[in-house]
């Protein structure tokens, strides 16, 4: 019965329309891109045994936001341990796999809640949930990159901006279900959770049956690989276990998580920072507004650049997210003086479209760095720079704007320096990026050369 | 007809969180 779940049952057909998978892709994206929308359930979390107002005995919003941070922790380490697995096993048993974690994490934390007991939410959302999160993100990035190998931004562009869709659809979700199973005695969170692990179990399980690979020596009518040799993509294959070992693995973790570091301590903060830099003009309805506004441009971002980046190329997209992030973070100090609501929303919102295509556009790029025989593999390893960025991003802001209120400085102005950090770790980035050279033939796969199970004939039809 | 129910199943739940978030938005120019 599981067999169905196999690599081997998973080839389509011939002729099968390679636009069926995209959208196979996103189901199980949006599904788990609900994550970034789970601050949405802590208010209420944090009321569940006084209801109108926290209780002695109801959990702290630390407590709270500890349940987010252990799901990204886990979603990098299940997406580095897992990748080989992912790779091997193929799409289909990934995104189940994926599915039966992310759904099965409300469960266990719907029955926390019941109970009052947190440390089942961190196991559930937290652990199992962080699981689900790692292996689906992963799971259909090498899929579009074979089926797409004229247009492998615009592909994994089109997934990747799903897990930024996810919170669009989960915040008003979350909300809507809390208020249908809202009584007098409960905030319906048990209830919402055990609704929204059904509802997105059967999302991903579509997404799952409609995941097809191309067969062997498949390309797309009329592709020709491009006869004029680029230098940074080469069309031999790295190993995953060997390509952690290159200089360039190395580079391109910097260039994510300084990219990634550089927007989500901003993201994070969002509210209360427009709130502050606009003292008077803002209220907490229209700051709202604006992290929403945000997220759009995050969503927007993994489309539109990681599209872009297949004919600016891949190295240069990466250029431009950091030298315009740099002018940009070196501007928005000046917004706030000007007090334009207008720029600095502007401001924030390039940054942001920016943050989100520096997730999108990475999968991309290591295919043209290490080819696509583990791609997915070495994507998931990489996202460990993801979770180094989740804790180093709103650290950073936190700490630099408390340092400045402890020292004197105006709330409107205590931004400006974390501004001018941002840029310079921004700096940093376009560094790392810079230094981007081929692999060294000598990292090259060889087929049978080192004894691993990497299937040669997989290599020749470019799989 | 494969293709426009698997797009219109991941378009319209997309869709409709895209303009919740918009129309939410609107409050920060108000």
């Amino acid at each position: 019965m599981l067999s169905i779940l196999d690599r081997s049952r998973t080839i389509a057909p011939p002729g099968y329309n390679r636009f069926l998978v995209p959208p196979a892709a996103l189901a199980v994206h949006l599904a788990i891109g609900q994550v970034y929308a789970f601050s949405t359930f802590n208010l209420p979390l944090s009321k569940l045994i006084g209801i109108t107002r926290s209780a002695p005995d109801d959990w702290s919003l630390t407590q709270l936001g500890v349940i987010f941070s252990i799901a990204i922790a886990f979603l990098g380490i299940s997406a580095a341990v897992c990748g080989r697995w992912v790779e091997e096993g193929g799409p289909r048993r990934a995104m189940f796999t994926s599915a039966l974690c992310f759904a099965g994490g409300f469960f266990v934390s719907a029955f926390g809640v019941a109970q009052h007991n947190i440390w089942l939410v961190y196991l559930g959302y937290g652990v199992l949930g962080g699981c689900g999160l790692g292996i689906g993100y992963i799971s259909p990035v090498s899929t579009l990159i074979k089926w797409f190998p004229d247009r492998p931004g615009m592909a994994t562009g089109m997934a990747i901006m799903g897990f930024g869709g996810g919170a669009l659809i989960g915040a008003p979700l979350s909300v809507l279900l809390m208020d249908h199973f809202k009584t007098a005695t409960s905030l319906g969170v048990a209830e919402t959770f055990v609704t929204m692990g059904t509802l997105y179990f059967v999302f991903m399980m579509i997404g799952a049956a409609m995941v097809k690979l191309p067969p062997p020596g498949w390309a797309p009518a009329g592709y020709t690989p491009s006869a004029v040799a680029k230098k940074l993509v080469t069309s031999a294959h790295v190993h995953a276990d060997q390509a952690i070992r290159t200089r360039q693995f190395w580079l391109l973790w910097g260039v994510l998580c300084l990219n990634v570091t550089a927007g989500i301590g901003v993201l994070g903060q969002a509210s209360p920072m427009i709130q502050e830099m606009f003292p008077g003009h803002i209220s907490a309805a229209a700051a709202g507004g604006f992290v929403g506004l945000l997220s759009l441009f995050n969503m927007g971002g993994r489309f539109v650049w990681s599209s872009a980046s297949d004919y600016l190329g891949r190295r240069n997209t990466y250029m431009i997210y950091f030298a315009l992030g740099i002018v940009v973070y070196l501007l928005v100090p000046t917004t706030g003086q000007l007090g334009s609501v207008l720029l600095f929303v502007a401001g924030f919102a390039i940054i942001l479209s920016m943050y989100g295509g520096g997730f999108a556009t990475v999968p991309a790029y290591l295919r043209d760095v290490f080819g696509t025989m583990h791609v997915g593999a070495i994507h998931g390893r990489l996202l460990t720079a993801w979770s180094t960025a989740g804790v180093l991003g709103p650290t950073l802001v936190n700490l630099i704007r408390q340092y400045q209120i402890d020292h004197g400085v105006a709330k409107a102005d205590a931004y400006s320096v974390t501004m001018y950090i941002m840029a310079g770790l921004l700096a940093l980035g376009f560094v790392c990026n810079y230094l981007m050279s081929p692999v060294d033939a000598r990292y090259h796969f060889r087929p049978g050369e080192d004894g691993s199970k990497a299937d040669p004939d997989r290599i020749l039809r470019g799989a | 007809m494969r293709l426009i129910v698997l797009w219109a199943l991941v378009g319209i739940p997309l869709i409709w969180g895209v303009s919740q978030t918009l129309a939410n938005a609107m409050a920060l120019f108000h």
